[in-house]
């Protein structure tokens, strides 16, 4: 019953803050204060003053986390909206897909080396660009850290949806194609989440690529750290 | 009313979750359920065995506060404070840096296919302009 009442007051209060840090965002929006960022932060921030755990906080929090399965589903709405323009489009998603996969698993294992990261941190860093529950996967397969790859998956979320538009900007990446390809293959469904805020053929872009990256990433992760054998 | 149906469209979204997830057990596959559900769901709808009025309102519900579901997951990394000091940013560097990397990468390569696909199709219009003078 107690439990039950905690987990409640978690929920509660989480939508509470997030609400809040959407509004902030609604009504300044600068990157910096999206707010997945900003409602991670301040629920952290009342779980230290308030001296809670993060096992204690996921009473509650595992509830909020169990949609995360649906919301995954939910993605095929969207897709299937977008059915006509994704089947005309393939090759320049399949294209894109693959340059993203490839290029975000070896720069990763490049800089870990550079910087002479242990081994097996290098190898956690090697699926970070893909969706948290099929990156723990990969890290286990190829002797990873899970844990650290689910931090590392969540700052590749935060910088990709931080300093994208940014960077994209720079380098002339104009297509809401182009955008949504580079949101899903470089940071998953967080990058899908900001995708919203251009338009549905950019989620779609998005989900589609970060569903590819999933599925690709598992059967090509293992053979990329073969290749450049860690 | 609405309320009640949204619920319900979300437990079909749930159950397709769940059903990804027994697919992915006993096939042993390398990807998460969820994947296998959206892909499931992806199927049903482009074959009419799941018609879109059944999930439409429950999925746009879902999908409008997508971020605020990250969160839980997003706080476990209060367990790591070490990431934030001396090593741990060397290595959220390397993390950013290959993402923007990665972003960089796909989203110019699909940029060029995509001005390819379209001047093609260009190309394709204006034969067929020519053919007919």
């Amino acid at each position: 019953m107690q439990q039950a009442f905690i987990a409640i007051i978690i929920i509660l209060l989480t939508i509470a803050v997030y609400i809040a840090m959407t509004k902030l965002y609604v009504r300044f929006s600068y990157p910096i204060l999206i707010p997945v960022l900003t409602t991670t932060v301040a629920v952290i921030g009342l779980l230290l003053v308030f001296h809670v755990s993060y096992d204690q906080y996921m009473i509650g929090g595992k509830w909020i986390n169990s949609l995360l399965g649906p919301a995954v589903v939910a993605l095929a709405y969207p897709l299937y909206n977008q059915r006509k323009i994704l089947v005309k489009y393939s090759l320049p998603i399949i294209g894109g897909v693959f340059a993203g996969l490839f290029s975000g698993m070896i720069s990763g294992l490049l800089f870990a080396e550079v910087f002479g990261i242990d081994r097996d941190l290098i190898l956690s860093i090697v699926p970070k660009s893909i969706t948290t529950p099929v990156a723990i996967q990969i890290a286990t397969g190829i002797g990873g850290v899970p844990s650290m790859t689910v931090v590392f998956v969540m700052v590749a979320g935060f910088s990709g949806v931080i300093l994208g538009p940014k960077i994209m900007k720079w380098v002339r990446i104009r297509s809401y194609l182009g955008k949504g390809i580079a949101f899903g293959s470089a940071s998953h469904a967080l990058g899908t989440s900001k995708a919203f805020e251009y338009g549905e053929l950019t989620v779609s872009m998005s989900s589609v690529s970060m569903t590819l990256c999933a599925v690709l990433g598992s059967v090509f992760g293992p053979i990329v750290v073969w290749i450049f054998h860690v | 009313m609405k309320a009640i149906r949204i619920i319900l469209q979300i437990a079909i979204l749930f159950a397709f979750s769940l059903i990804g997830e027994g697919v992915n057990n006993l096939l042993h596959l390398p990807v998460s359920g969820s994947i296998v559900g959206l892909i499931l769901m992806l199927i049903c709808l482009t074959f009419k065995i799941v018609p879109v009025k059944i999930v439409e309102d429950g999925a746009s519900f879902l999908l409008s506060f997508l971020p605020l579901l990250f969160i839980p997951a997003m706080a476990g990394v209060m367990n790591y404070p070490a990431l934030f000091s001396g090593n741990g940013l060397v290595l959220l560097l390397i993390v950013v840096l290959s993402t923007l990397v990665t972003m960089v990468a796909a989203g110019i390569a699909s940029q060029m296919l995509e001005n390819n696909a379209n001047k093609g199709k260009e190309n394709d219009e204006c034969n067929k302009h020519l053919s007919q003078s």
